[in-house]
């Protein structure tokens, strides 16, 4: 009897694992509640439409990424990644061309499209901080930010080498918008050394809201859906819009995955108005589909970095990835001094 | 305590002749070869792989190397590395005697209390206690709040995000290390030593700096070993209670590996870590072996 059971049970399994083999694919992402709200905004209806069911991993790394890649064995079939490494990934031969069609190309906002990532949300660098910190006026433009007789105590900035820190830093040093590519980093660190023992790195973005609820950091550049998650909680912080920067995360394919018809489907549907719009209401991260901003209501699009439009810069992500390296080293060297 | 010492008898295992050789196991290498091969092919494999890396990419040559010590970055890390592995030994040796030394005199119930304090820190899982520090070393925190209220301090001392924050969330991890490694030795002690110490006339600094620190030197070279050679490639409580400036290797091989995909200098930087630890390592069973120093 218990052979026998054990042996259905085995059978079952080996039914499922195929039936998970054929028909799954897998999605990996930055976790925590960006990519909650991915699975139930994209996956979840996704393998309601379709039938394929979509396994979540993550978070995204890439080492583990370009490992995957140059030995042939990759597990994942869709990846979020920040912008600046899809375009390098992308020159170094680590993606599979997206097949959108020309409707759904059309749809997307062309800053988000490149031919071998699509965009998965985009998001702004904000002023972010605490309402209980200063006395009289509140911080406001990226100058305040940079102000430490004004505004005084520890700032928090994204630790990693990335668009956003650098151009805030020539931004508040007076650097016109237009102005900002090529980047001056002589100028850029310059600026960041007036601040410099006052920073406080965060590297992940539930760091930062640590930061700015514990008060360790009373003000910060922030991702915008950090700040609104913090002010849902009910804790006494604020953002400022003003030269807001702007970026976006992408989704991929790496070379090689195992489902790459699905992937692509995948894409596409992540990408079309209705599930781009259902995530902008739950996160506070700005749709990169131009059908998705008519389906919002008003509170949901007053919380986008669209409604924000007039005051916000784009980051040159073409700009990065060609210059990824070099900034990089760069980047490291003056924070290590 | 002197009584207790006095009608000690003067042990006789200082003079205890070797154990016997143990007979000889015929064909003893082949239990060994699954555990070998296990070593061979997840270890020593994957190691070769990386320092094969770490002369070809981008092209074959020293070029990795010689980044790694000349770009003055990677110098600093190397510095923050020795720096704060250095400090947490030398912390945890100076805390870690004493500790260990109540351990060995107290009461028994004393005594298993205060070892069971040391061991279930050493249970509790690494991530909570390092939150748990930053909890306590913010600027905001529990420790400088205290500080400020009790009116000892005006401004928050820089704990959080500093090498100081580093080296107490270390110290915290690597101190029962130090306490278990002289245990032992202390445990072993004979206390008539001292007697006979202070009967040939030393005094209580002599005693300690002539007799009692030699005996436990074997202890304190190990579990300092251990601590030195643990914190060079400490990751989590650096990165986690470390500002940018304090970044040690181990984080900046992280950071080659993920963020800057440069596997070259990263196989380098292992590389260069495994080094130091083999070296460490073979400086210790060179000199500090207690097997080697009775037969010596």
């Amino acid at each position: 009897m218990r052979r026998v059971l054990g042996l259905g049970v085995l059978m079952a399994l080996g039914t499922a694992l195929s039936a998970h083999a054929q028909n799954s694919m897998v999605f990996t992402s930055w976790g925590g509640t960006t990519q909650d709200a991915q699975k139930k905004d994209w996956a979840v209806p996704f393998t309601a439409k379709t039938g394929i069911a979509v396994v979540q991993d993550g978070p995204t790394d890439y080492g583990k990424f370009k490992a995957m890649v140059q030995s042939g064995n990759v597990s994942w079939d869709v990846v979020d990644v920040e912008y600046d490494f899809a375009v390098r990934a992308a020159q170094d031969g680590l993606l599979t061309p997206l097949t959108l069609t020309p409707a759904e190309t059309a749809s997307i906002d062309p800053r988000f499209l490149t031919p071998d990532a699509a965009g998965s949300f985009y998001y702004s660098f904000v002023i972010g901080y605490r309402t209980n910190a200063f006395h009289g006026a509140q911080p406001k433009t990226l100058q305040d930010l940079f102000d430490i007789k004004k505004f005084p105590g520890k700032r928090c900035f994204y630790k990693w080498s990335a668009a956003g820190v650098l151009e805030a830093a020539l931004l508040a040093d007076g650097v016109a918008p237009d102005k900002l590519y090529p980047l001056d980093l002589n100028r850029a660190f310059r600026k960041l050394d007036t601040i410099k023992k006052d920073i406080v790195w965060w590297g992940t973005g539930a760091q930062s809201q640590q930061l700015l609820a514990s008060g360790q950091a009373p003000i910060g550049l922030v991702w915008n859906g950090r700040v609104q998650a913090l002010e849902q909680e009910g804790a006494p912080v604020a953002m400022s819009w003003d030269q807001n920067l702007t970026t976006g995360d992408m989704l991929v394919i790496p070379k090689g995955a195992p489902d790459t018809a699905a992937a692509q489907k995948f894409i596409a549907f992540a990408t079309s108005a209705g599930p781009q719009a259902q995530f902008a209401t739950d996160t506070g991260y700005a749709p990169i589909n131009k059908g998705s901003l008519p389906l919002l209501d008003k509170a949901a699009y007053a919380a986008l970095p669209d409604a924000h439009a007039a005051t916000h810069i784009d980051l040159n992500m073409q700009y990065w990835a060609a210059h990824r390296d070099e900034i990089a080293a760069r980047w490291y060297a003056w924070q290590t001094q | 305590m002197a009584d207790a010492i006095a009608v000690k008898g003067v042990r006789a295992a200082q003079a205890a002749p070797p154990p016997p050789a143990p007979r000889r196991l015929r064909n003893g290498f082949a239990p060994a070869v699954p555990g070998l091969a296990f070593l061979l092919l997840c270890f020593m494999l994957p190691v070769l792989a990386l320092l094969l890396r770490s002369l070809t990419q981008p092209q074959w040559g020293l070029q990795n190397y010689a980044a790694l010590l000349a770009t003055s970055t990677y110098a600093n890390v190397l510095f923050n590395t020795f720096a704060v592995a250095g400090l947490v030994t030398g912390i945890s040796a100076l805390l870690g005697l004493p500790l260990a030394w109540f351990l060995a005199v107290a009461p028994r119930f004393w005594s298993q209390l205060v070892f069971g304090i040391v061991i279930l820190s050493m249970w509790t899982n690494l991530l909570a206690r390092t939150y748990a520090w930053m909890v306590l070393l913010q600027d905001t925190g529990i420790i400088n709040n205290f500080l400020i209220w009790t009116g000892i301090i005006q401004n928050p001392l820089p704990l959080f995000g500093t090498m100081a924050g580093v080296v107490i969330g270390m110290v915290y991890i690597m101190l029962p290390f130090m306490v278990l490694s002289l245990r032992g030795p202390l445990a072993a002690l004979d206390a008539s030593l001292f007697q006979a110490a202070s009967l040939c006339g030393a005094s209580r600094v002599q005693a300690f700096t002539q007799v009692f620190l030699p005996l436990l030197a074997p202890g304190l070279a190990a579990g300092g070993l251990i601590i030195f050679v643990m914190s060079l490639g400490y990751y989590i409580t650096p990165s986690l209670l470390g500002g940018a400036q304090d970044m040690m290797l181990a984080e900046l091989i992280a950071q080659l590996v993920q963020t800057l995909l440069n596997w070259g200098l990263a196989g380098a930087a292992s590389f260069l870590l495994l080094v130091l630890t083999l070296s460490l390592y073979a400086v210790q069973i060179r000199y500090f072996s207690p097997r080697r120093g009775k037969e010596g």
